[in-house]
């Protein structure tokens, strides 16, 4: 027995719960946080997901080839999506925003009516434990922290250190500008929209072992997602990585002290202190970057000639 | 000399306020023709629409070829680009990474040298955030842009507005640069830069040319005094 009765497991389970709130984030991270559509239709991507990874589990009887059809099957959807509609929308938020409420609704209740409502579950794909200080812990856990970690890594590589995360943030930037600088602004929204797509539908898939199924499966994620988004800094990943940690993190141990729906308001109440906390520190950092301009403009004149 | 650029009768302007009226230019290799005009006479929105940035009714040919429907991005890669006054920088996003951009990611290294050999401060500023730089330094990234990726028209507007004389003193070569191989249409507010670089004219008042002639010459008739109001 730990400390307050805090065991190794529960510890592991804070890491895992941290992990779970990152990888629900990071689909979002490309559609709401990079592309600044409030993507209401976020939670039924991971729906589709994790449907996805059911059914082809069900006709195959292989949940990872049900995962890799998840990514590929929502990612899709994302795309038709953004071409089809949300492309139009880019400048007009409150359109996107109604667009993707609609868009969860019809893929709700196709869902719904395609496998009904009655709860589903998907096989572990490893299944099994391994002991750790003497207590159990299921692989499949440890692999949602693993796959979390190897994704953020992706995304970090494929946005910072690869031509197209340079011209995919130059299009987020200043779109107008990046346009006329000879980049393909609306090739670069759809890819991007079409990862967080495909991003969502891996957690779906991901999550869908750990969890029961039914057609509100999605929901459960959307509000904790967007949380995520917002408190670590929609444009960086970083920032959306320590907020997951920090927020799945916190809901797992308060959940081990109080109620789980207490533990929940208590989280959200502490993430909207920390959002009303952030300007401030924005004005902070944007004060300190001032500075370095006016030092940059002094040197105008040392250079010339 | 042939127009490398013709604009014909070009109507343009932001949802139902028309700004541009009927407005018509050409541009050779070798000349940069100023744009002049007072404020909102339309300069900007001029060469917004030129890039593809409005819709507009008219025609825009480049070397023959009718580029009117075409987007900016592919505008870009046909040779024409746009150097712009204002928001010319991407947040977040270094002097070198500006460099990659416009350059569409091939010979950046060619590129870096030359943007760096024509503008020393900037050579000094590569890792640096573009939105950190200051007027002056933002002013000859924009141009460093256009001239490294050897264009056919550059379309610069204001280029030496805001900025002290002696960073003036740094861009003027650069555009004279440019003209040497491509065609450059100036809008410009400073008519000593414009008398500096400028060959001819086209004077724009409430989105319609009303002179058009050599900039030294519509100077000293005393046209561009009335015009603009000196």
């Amino acid at each position: 027995m730990g400390a307050l009765g805090f065991l190794p497991t529960d510890a592991f389970n804070v890491v895992v719960l941290g992990a779970v709130f990152v990888l629900i984030s990071l689909g979002l991270y490309f559609t709401f946080g990079l592309l600044d559509v409030v993507n209401l239709v976020h939670g039924e991507l991971i729906l589709v997901g994790a449907y996805t990874a059911l059914q082809v589990a069900d006709w195959t009887g292989n949940v990872l080839l049900g995962m890799a059809a998840a990514v590929f099957t929502a990612g899709l959807l994302g795309l038709v999506m953004e071409r089809g509609i949300l492309r139009f929308l880019y400048e007009r938020p409150l359109d996107s925003l109604l667009a993707t409420f609609g868009m969860a609704i019809i893929i709700r209740q196709v869902v719904q009516l395609m496998y009904s409502a009655n709860p589903r579950t998907v096989p572990d794909p490893i299944g099994g434990s391994f002991s750790f200080l003497g207590f159990n812990i299921p692989w499949w856990r440890l692999m949602i922290v693993i796959i979390t970690a190897l994704l953020v890594v992706g995304i970090l590589v494929l946005m910072e250190r690869t031509r197209f995360g340079l011209r995919a943030r130059a299009t987020v930037r200043n779109p107008h500008l990046a346009e006329t600088q000879g980049v393909n602004i609306g090739w670069y929204r759809a890819a991007m929209f079409t990862i967080g797509a495909g991003l969502a539908g891996i957690a779906g898939a991901v999550l869908a072992p750990i969890n029961t199924l039914n057609p509100q499966f999605g929901l459960l994620f959307l509000v904790n997602s967007f949380l995520v988004v917002i408190l670590g800094g929609k444009r960086s990943l970083r920032g959306i990585v320590v907020a997951g940690l920090v927020l799945g993190g916190s809901l797992a141990i308060l959940q081990f002290i109080i109620s789980t729906v207490f533990a929940q308001i208590v989280v959200l109440v502490f993430a909207i202190a920390a959002v009303r906390l952030r300007p401030v520190l924005a004005r902070h950092v944007g004060q300190w970057r001032q500075q370095r301009a006016t030092a940059s403009a002094a040197a105008d004149v040392a250079h010339s000639p | 000399m042939t127009a490398l650029l013709q604009v014909e009768d070009i109507t343009a302007g932001y949802g139902s306020t028309t700004v541009l009226r009927g407005v018509s230019l050409e541009a050779a290799v070798g000349e940069v023709v100023c744009v002049l005009g007072r404020n909102g006479a339309g300069k900007t929105t001029l060469l917004r629409a030129l890039m593809g940035m409005l819709s507009k009714r008219g025609t825009v040919q480049l070397d023959g070829v009718d580029i009117s429907r075409w987007k900016g991005h592919t505008i870009h890669r046909a040779g024409m680009v746009w150097v712009p006054q204002e928001d010319t920088v991407f947040p977040g996003l270094t002097v070198l990474e500006h460099l990659d951009i416009a350059l569409g990611g091939r010979g950046v290294d060619a590129g870096v040298e030359v943007a760096s050999d024509l503008f020393p401060p900037l050579a000094d500023r590569l890792d640096q955030e573009a939105q950190t730089l200051s007027g002056g330094e933002r002013k000859m990234l924009g141009l460093a842009q256009a001239l490294i990726v050897s264009p056919r028209v550059v379309l610069m507007d204001e280029p030496t507005e805001g900025v002290a004389p002696v960073v003036v003193q740094q861009l003027i070569p650069a555009i004279r640069l440019l003209a040497e191989t491509a065609a450059v249409v100036l809008i410009e507010q400073n008519l000593d830069t414009a008398l500096a670089v400028g060959s001819r004219a086209f004077v724009l008042e409430q989105g319609s040319i009303v002179e058009t002639g050599e900039v030294r010459g519509l100077y000293e008739s005393g046209v561009l005094e009335r015009r603009l109001a000196l």
